[in-house]
């Protein structure tokens, strides 16, 4: 299966292709971005919990705190 | 110059006898003209219609259907926003548009609609030019809100693509967007406008703007979207008139 979905406006020609050599390099640095930054945001949520959970407060309480 | 394009508009004496030409000229409803330069020669002279107010006509070099206003010819069924392309991809983590930025627009908007993605993701933007995407020089600003509570965060997909659309696998179809992309063919900061929403019934339905811009000072004829999950759907893009 192709990676790449390529439409030329001028022409209307479609091509379906993989990653150039290029194309690849900079997928897999791509990837580990987003990778990294997925797990960025899950260390954020799991520090956001756990300082609700110091506080005491319930989900109704931040809610009404950030409201 | 095509089969219907005429070279005169004629006027007839009374008891002419018509050729078969004549007739098929005067039976083609609104004339056809290669260009505006023949168009212009066609009226006025020497067994020519004189140009006057309400005159229509057909220009090959550019498809567009004109009326004579008295004084000019002006465009009839113009709208503000010119259909360009669209895109179909079916299961691919890039999607690439080639050659819809030109000089004929100065502004765009692009609409995409996903009708599948195999994970929840952000899909980015590179804009490209000769069939090249870049990726440096981007500066992005996000704000957001999720039922009470509001976000915001700057270059939140990093520096080296545009931030356009978080896509749900679940309901990939609630994960749409429409963007407005400003000056992409100029040679100076290229700017992107999004909002766009997503229903995701297990950490919200989240309603999101973007403001992007590309400040490489690079004349773009072209954009890639980029998922880190395949992706199905549609992208149109529009051309917004100059005048």
């Amino acid at each position: 299966m192709a990676d790449v979905y390529e439409l030329n406006a001028q022409t209307g020609k479609v091509t379906l292709r993989d990653y150039t050599e290029a194309e690849a390099e900079q997928r897999t640095k791509d990837l580990a971005k987003h990778a990294a930054l997925a797990q960025a945001e899950q260390d954020r949520k799991a520090l956001k919990a756990e300082v609700i959970a110091k506080l005491g407060l319930t989900t109704d309480e931040v809610a009404a705190l950030l409201s | 110059m095509g089969a219907n394009a005429q070279t005169s508009v004629p006027a007839f004496a009374d008891g002419q006898v018509l050729t078969g030409q004549q007739q098929t000229e005067i039976n083609t409803g609104i004339p056809v003209f290669a260009d505006s330069s023949a168009r212009d020669a066609a009226f006025g002279g020497t067994g020519e219609k004189v140009l006057a107010e309400g005159q229509f006509a057909f220009l090959e070099d550019t498809n567009t259907t004109q009326f004579y206003d008295g004084a000019a010819w002006e465009p009839v069924g113009v709208s503000g926003l010119t259909y360009i392309t669209q895109a179909t991809p079916s299961a691919v983590s890039s999607i690439s548009i080639n050659n819809c930025f030109t000089s004929a627009y100065e502004n765009y908007k692009i609409v995409m609609n996903l009708s599948a993605i195999v994970a929840d993701g952000n899909i980015g933007l590179r804009l490209r030019v000769g069939g090249v995407d870049t990726s440096t020089n981007y500066v992005s600003q996000r704000l957001g809100a999720n039922g009470a509570v509001v976000f915001a965060g700057a270059n939140v997909l990093g520096t080296d693509e545009m931030y356009i659309l978080s896509g749900i696998s679940a309901e990939p179809r609630t994960s749409a967007v429409a963007f407005d992309m400003f000056a992409p063919q100029l040679a100076t900061d290229t700017t992107c406008v999004t909002h766009f929403g997503a229903l995701d019934v297990i950490n919200g339905s989240p309603l999101i703007l973007t403001w992007n811009s590309q400040n490489s000072n690079t004349a773009f004829d072209g954009f890639t979207l980029i998922s880190t999950a395949n992706m199905t759907g549609t992208i149109r893009v529009y051309g917004y008139q100059n005048s």
